[in-house]
């Protein structure tokens, strides 16, 4: 497949958890091409991220969805269980960003290690759903994690399904790094170098040269940009005009967010190389 | 707002009431990891004027023992992710969670509902648990729960201190529509209902019966005149599921098929949730291991030996006591009978004080929850105990509560 040049931005304005305004945001982002839009940033907490993700999901169809979560104000177990129900809810186009802030060294880390083992306690092909035999799952695919790390013990299993991407992507901001080494995705400035990730997104602003940066993609030091919104609707439209020839190549509407972004799940990340799988089934439903 | 108009809140935990509804026919066990099952119940309950659909909660995976069961419907995906994304497809229905004090802090509660009623422009609910599942602790990194009594004082702090940052929210703007979410309480002990008079603006419970109805309204409007609140100004919403039929005989015979779509290998691993102990290395024509299930209980043995031994004195075998088990839901109103039928009783409740609406609990999803809206909701909007159209765009507007209250707990 054609390696995508990645669009990316981060939204974190207070008025974005008010429905009329965060639709009008949602709407130019996909409008805009945007592959990935973060919702909130390393030092602003402006609302939950996970909730507005949820809200997304329905009103978007193409979008990657991206929360920040802070290593402070939350549990792996209810975002484990969070980032499950949204990427199903949105077809497999959630990620994650675990902010560090404010935290205690190794926190955030201890986060992702946590929330992967819970994801990973389920396996791709766990539920039968089988009417007929009255069997639902595969039992044997169910495992307790027992996550045991420095400030998160986790028993298991998780009461959520292994997502449809495996794991949501894992965006590392390298302003407010964290130490993981198989990240999917890491932001980063010029002149500083990219937390270690499969893909890295230059932080630019929305004025920034296209041909320029189209240059930098082809040599492989980038595999796209990543702009911080501070008026979302309005910026979104200058990046689409500006930026949004250079995300054409990627259309393929069906596929997950993984596959449209060449994010294979990292071997080192994850027990399982996909997703959950739903089986296929006849109900009487229209 | 007329006095004697009948609430309805959609009670929609996973797959239906029934253990065996996932495999009728007309349930759609897949579609609870679907955006377009979910678009589609939210559709059915605003169409049918509910005030809220609630998704109750757990904080551990389904299982007794550290075995996970192969033949019950689960895992139960997030409840706030799935009500926010129905939010998203909706303009009128509330939406509430049910969520943990014990298991979250309150500056996490506080923006967590917090964003949740700003982006539902008004709908949202929060059910208030203290959880009491033993195998959650672990998953908190803690060997136990805290006691009962102690959950319980723990909880009013935590209410109290996320309306006190919900306030702060609500100045700083956006405003909180309502001011903060809808308060919702399901307790049934004395410290539950003591909680529930003090802090809740709606309140589940179960009544098998007018009577139990009757007395568990008067019993919470009592304790909550005696805190100094407005009794008319909490609604008691007894949960009630149901099997319709064209008559009271088919009705029968639709909750018989759906009963009988269990087997006894369904009706021990129910059996070993309920009571917290593995059971299916058993075998279900031999005796109830009482010994087994007292030794190995996670839950209050007291509790559990009520349960069990009357039944194991009698020797009942324990296929056959898992089947009963499952066949009899513990405290519920489950109604059998026509459509007609059904508005009755409902209106029959409702002006005999057993309750302000009800909290229904379909059978199956979705198509359980589909013949309610079609079959029942139009004869009580016939007869003009069921709104046709919702008074305004907030949840606590369904509920005919003032636009803000300043209830704290």
């Amino acid at each position: 497949m054609t390696r995508p040049f990645i669009l990316s931005a981060s939204v974190a304005e207070a008025s974005f958890a008010v429905p009329d305004d965060g639709l009008t945001v949602l709407r130019a982002a996909e409008d805009a091409g945007l592959d990935l839009l973060v919702m909130g940033r390393a030092g602003e907490r402006p609302f939950d991220a996970q909730v507005l993700l949820a809200w997304a999901a329905p009103v978007t169809s193409r979008l990657g969805l991206v929360a920040t979560v802070p290593a402070t104000n939350a549990h792996p177990f209810h975002v484990a269980r969070a980032l499950s129900a949204i990427d199903f809810l949105s077809n497999g186009r959630t990620g994650w960003s675990v902010i560090p802030e404010g935290a205690p060294d190794g926190m955030a880390e201890d986060m992702v290690g946590a929330a992967r083992a819970l994801w990973d306690g389920w396996g791709s092909e766990t539920l039968i759903l089988d009417k007929a035999s009255g069997r639902y799952l595969d039992a044997s695919k169910v495992q307790a994690s027992n996550y045991d790390g420095p400030f998160f013990k986790v028993a298991g299993p998780v009461n959520a399904m292994r997502p449809p991407l495996g794991h949501p992507v894992l965006v590392v901001d390298g302003e407010a790094s964290i130490a993981i080494a198989d990240a999917d995705i890491a932001l980063f400035v010029d002149g500083a170098a990219a937390p270690a990730a499969t893909k890295r997104l230059l932080k630019v602003a929305v004025d920034a040269d296209p041909a320029g940066l189209r240059a930098r993609f082809d040599a492989g030091e980038i595999d796209g940009v990543h702009f911080t919104l501070t008026d979302g609707a309005a910026q979104l439209a200058a990046i689409g005009a500006r930026f949004g020839s250079l995300v054409t190549t990627h259309a393929d509407a069906g596929a997950d967010l993984r596959q449209r972004l060449g994010l294979p799940l990292p071997t080192t990340a994850s027990n399982q190389p996909g997703g959950a799988v739903i089986p296929a089934m006849h109900s009487e439903f229209a | 707002m007329m006095d004697n108009q009948i609430h309805l809140w959609a009670f929609l935990q996973g797959i239906g009431f029934f253990p065996s509804g996932w495999m009728h026919p007309r349930a759609r066990p897949e579609g609870v990891f679907a955006m377009d099952y979910y678009a589609r119940v939210a559709a059915l309950a605003e169409q049918g004027r509910f005030d809220a659909i609630v998704f109750g909660d757990q904080l551990q995976s389904r299982g007794a023992g550290g075995r996970t069961p192969e033949r019950m419907a689960m895992p139960t995906l997030d409840p706030v992710s799935l009500l926010t994304a129905m939010a998203a497809v909706t303009r009128h229905i509330g939406l509430v969670a049910t969520v943990s004090t014990t298991y979250n802090t309150p500056e996490m509660l506080a923006e967590r509902f917090g964003t949740m009623e700003r982006i539902t422009g008004g709908r949202s609910g929060w059910n208030i648990v203290t959880t009491a599942h033993p195998a959650t602790a672990p998953n908190f990194g803690e060997a136990d729960l805290p006691p009962k009594d102690e959950r319980y004082r723990h909880a009013k702090d935590v209410v109290a201190k996320a309306c006190e940052l919900w306030a702060a929210m609500d100045q700083e703007g956006p405003a909180l529509p309502q001011g903060r979410p809808v308060l919702v309480q399901a307790g049934q002990s004395a410290d539950g209902r003591d909680f529930a008079a003090r802090t809740a603006e709606a309140i589940f419970c179960p009544a098998a019966t007018i009577e139990a109805g009757i007395d568990f309204r008067n019993d919470l409007r009592a304790r909550v005149a005696d805190v100094g609140r407005n009794p008319d100004a909490v609604r008691i919403m007894p949960g009630l599921s149901c099997v319709l039929g064209g008559t009271e005989e088919e009705a029968r015979s639709n909750h018989a098929a759906i009963l009988d779509l269990a087997d006894d290998a369904l009706g021990i691993e129910y059996l070993s949730e309920s009571l917290c102990c593995d059971l299916t290395g058993f075998d279900p024509a031999g005796q109830i291991p009482v010994d087994t299930i007292l030794a190995q209980t996670l839950l209050p043995k007291a509790d559990i030996a009520r349960a069990i031994t009357p039944a194991a004195e009698k020797g009942t075998p324990l296929g056959e006591f898992a089947a009963h088990f499952m066949r009899h839901p513990r405290g519920h109103n489950v109604f059998l009978g026509t459509p007609e039928q059904m508005a009755e009783m409902m209106i029959a409740w409702r002006d005999a004080g057993a309750c302000d609406g009800f909290t229904l609990q379909p059978s199956y999803m979705p198509g359980g929850l589909e013949d309610f809206v079609e079959q029942v909701v139009p004869i009580l909007q016939a007869r003009g105990r069921l709104r046709t159209e919702y008074p305004g765009s907030t949840l606590r507007a369904s509920l005919g509560l003032p636009a803000r209250e300043t209830v704290t707990a």
